[in-house]
């Protein structure tokens, strides 16, 4: 026996553990975060509007600033696809009564626009304070937002052309948001606590049942449409998109 | 069998019109009998006779004539300090979906799966998705903040920097990243030729981190209050998903700086990222600056306005975050061509995000028959798993399928199956089976067994 395992019998007898533990106290690592570096940081707002910081701005006032700083990628009211899916259109007067986009469930549609899948009002002003404009994250300050906000509002019929929206008044908006009643977490597919222990959804419940058959499982194999011609061509040469050498290469263009 | 003369490294032109639309129709209802006399004619005009293809009647010139690397010196060592591939394998690389999005940063790159073996996805080929491009951090001016939505649910909010991190006791382990819109295209039908575009935004890799679970322990966070976690990037989006408190107590969730045995690529992270394994390369928040521990989800744009599966109904599924249990032949695959007959590898992967893949099954026929193929011993927990099994072509047409089974008994679906409950406009979480068509061209097309 060496010296070394005399060493571990002798401290397993004596119940001595030589791994780190569970219970390691690791507080001496990293430091106190700053009031201030919290503020710099802690930008996100919640959907019960926790975070969402003072201000305000107008519809006329919001025009400006979405014309300078945003209507390149968004056109002027919004609707571009140019760059980006449409932030406006596909909602209607009636989707803002019953707080659900009609459109949505009318089968294959085109892009389906921000406020067609807008539920919660503060995950607009989160994104757009910390993420836009493309060019210039981060560089609005809260009022800018407010104002892009209310013109956007306004540009989707939600809001009159004389609004002026706030910190006050976001929860009576949120109220009229056309896609409010559209979200359900009644899924399989939240990886947390499920909503019958205070989280979300079903526990994991998958929503499709298959069976693992492995013998005359079908009487007829029916194909669908085959991938249409302009996307094989699109996506190039498969002859250069595999190895040159091997029992089985890339396709060269023509053969199909 | 003369077929085992076929030459490799040489491509045989395919056969034109070897069948009618009409027969092919045929084949896929199931009829197959004609084919027999026109295989026999095409096998005839496709064999080439093993001399004319040698070159010289003494034998290859390969061997004959000593290559340049057996009579010259090579080069030193060091000659390349990080080292990359052979100049022969410029095709195996990531790319983009042309289609995809007008703003490359702002878009995806797809690992080449048809050309990857094993379970473990070079770092340089690990699939791409930036919402406002991809950084490159100083990680001597790179801090990782943890705080609380509100201040009771944490003794001490605190920085991190790198060193202080890098202190702690690590864990490595290997896990597959899959994007919620991986196979996205293909819900309604088949849209793009091959499964780098199917399915590539799918990487796996050994990961080295310190536990979330720790960080939040230092920093004092009561767990029986905070039950939700906001990860935030330090990109320009700042991307932030919600993440639920069990995977971190659990330790499966890491704060890592290691992706196979060297710090994260900046594609894919560096210096800090989130793992989070089973769950959609979403959540798994690249660059990453802060923690916030709640007691709500925080109803992110990609919790609202991305990243949520439409239903037929209107309605959206929001907080989907597991990927369910799928698998794919990666080769022979969509858009190759098998270049001759007889014996073939068919190889694929499988995995799932509630754990270990217990059995892949594979069909030749479009699902009608199907055999269990050999798992690599390698079966890790919410890991890509590699499958093979042989298979002889002998010519005929045939539509190949995997089908993956997980620990918990589920079984991946047909797209039948999915869309009867999803309908076809959901973008995610597309796990349905993959159908390969091998024509008697040899060619392989990506189909949809409907």
């Amino acid at each position: 026996m060496s010296r070394w395992s005399e060493a571990l019998l002798c401290s397993a007898l004596l119940g001595i553990s030589l791994s780190v533990s569970a219970a390691e106290d690791f507080s001496a690592i990293g430091r106190a975060a700053t009031p201030a570096e919290i503020k710099a940081w802690d930008i996100d707002v919640r959907p019960d509007f926790l975070g969402l910081p003072a201000g305000s701005s107008t519809v006329t006032q919001g025009k400006q600033v979405f014309i300078a700083k945003c209507a390149a990628c968004h056109g002027e009211a919004g609707e571009s696809n140019a760059m980006f899916t449409p932030l406006i259109g596909g909602t209607t007067p009636a989707d803002v009564a019953t707080g659900r986009v009609a459109s949505l469930s009318a089968g294959p549609t085109r892009d389906r626009t921000v406020f067609m899948k807008l539920s919660t009002l503060s995950s607009l002003f989160d994104y757009i304070q910390r993420a836009m404009p493309w060019n210039e994250p981060k560089s609005l300050t809260a009022d800018e937002v407010y104002g892009v906000m209310a013109y956007l509002l306004n540009q989707a019929q939600i809001v009159p052309a004389d609004f002026t929206l706030s910190n006050d008044n976001m929860a009576q908006v949120q109220a009229l948001l056309p896609n409010r009643n559209g979200m359900t977490t009644d899924h399989g597919l939240w990886a947390g606590a499920p909503a019958s222990k205070g989280g979300m959804g079903n526990g994991g419940k998958p929503d499709v049942q298959a069976e693992a058959c492995m013998k005359d499982c079908a009487t007829e194999i029916k194909l669908g449409p085959p991938v249409p011609p302009p996307m094989l061509k699109a996506q190039g040469n498969p002859a250069e998109q595999n190895r040159s050498y091997g029992a089985i290469q890339g396709t060269p263009p023509g053969s199909n | 069998m003369s077929e085992a003369y076929s030459q490799p490294g040489r491509l045989r032109p395919a056969p034109e019109n070897f069948l009618s639309d009409e027969q092919i129709t045929e084949v896929k209802a199931g009829r197959r009998d004609f084919l027999r006399s026109s295989l026999l004619a095409a096998t005839a005009a496709m064999l080439t006779p093993l001399a004319a293809r040698a070159g010289s009647a003494e034998g290859d010139a390969n061997i004959l004539n000593l290559p340049e690397w057996s009579t010259t010196s090579g080069k030193p060592v060091a000659d390349r300090p990080y080292g990359s591939p052979s100049k022969y394998e410029s095709q195996v690389i990531r790319r983009e979906l042309r289609g995809l999005s007008k703003l490359s940063g702002n878009s995806a790159s797809f690992a080449p799966l048809q050309s990857l073996f094993g379970i473990i996805t070079p770092s340089g080929l690990h699939y791409e998705r930036h919402h406002q491009g991809w950084q490159d951090l100083d990680p001597a001016r790179h801090r990782l903040m943890i705080n609380a939505s509100n201040p009771a649910f944490i003794k001490q909010a605190k920085v991190f920097s790198m060193d202080d991190l890098m202190r702690l006791p690590p864990v490595s382990r290997i896990h597959f990243l899959e994007c919620g819109g991986n196979t996205g295209t293909e819900w309604g039908n088949p849209l793009v030729p091959t499964v780098q575009y199917t399915h590539g935004l799918l990487s796996c890799s050994e990961f080295t981190g310190v536990p979330l679970r720790l960080l939040l322990e230092s920093c004092g966070v009561d767990f029986s209050k905070a039950r939700y976690v906001l990860a935030e990037g330090a990109d320009g989006a700042s991307l932030t998903r919600t993440i639920p408190m069990e995977l971190i107590e659990s330790d499966e969730v890491l704060v890592a700086y290691g992706q196979n045995g060297e710090m994260l690529r900046p594609e894919n992270g560096y210096p800090l990222r989130l793992i989070v394994p089973g769950v959609q390369g979403i959540s798994w928040v690249k660059w990453l600056r802060r923690i916030e521990v709640g007691d709500k989800p925080y109803g992110t744009r990609e919790e609202t306005l991305a990243y949520v599966d439409l239903l037929p109904d209107g309605t959206h599924r929001q907080y989907t975050a597991i990927n369910e249990c799928k698998s794919v032949i990666t080769s022979p695959s969509g858009g190759q061509s098998l270049l001759s007959k007889g014996f073939f590898n068919v190889t694929g992967l499988a995995w799932s995000g509630r754990g270990k893949i217990k059995q892949v099954d594979v069909s030749f026929d479009g699902g009608r028959n199907w055999k269990t193929a050999r798992l690599d011993k390698l079966v890790l927990d919410k890991a890509l798993t590699r499958f093979n099994i042989d298979w002889v072509w002998t010519g005929q047409p045939a539509i190949l399928q995997s089908r993956a089974i997980d620990e918990t008994g589920y079984v991946q679906p047909a797209y039948r199956q999915l869309r009867e409950v999803r309908g076809s406009q959901s973008i995610y979480h597309n796990n349905a089976i993959q159908s390969w068509e091998v024509l008697p061209s040899g060619e392989v097309n990506n189909v949809q067994v409907v």
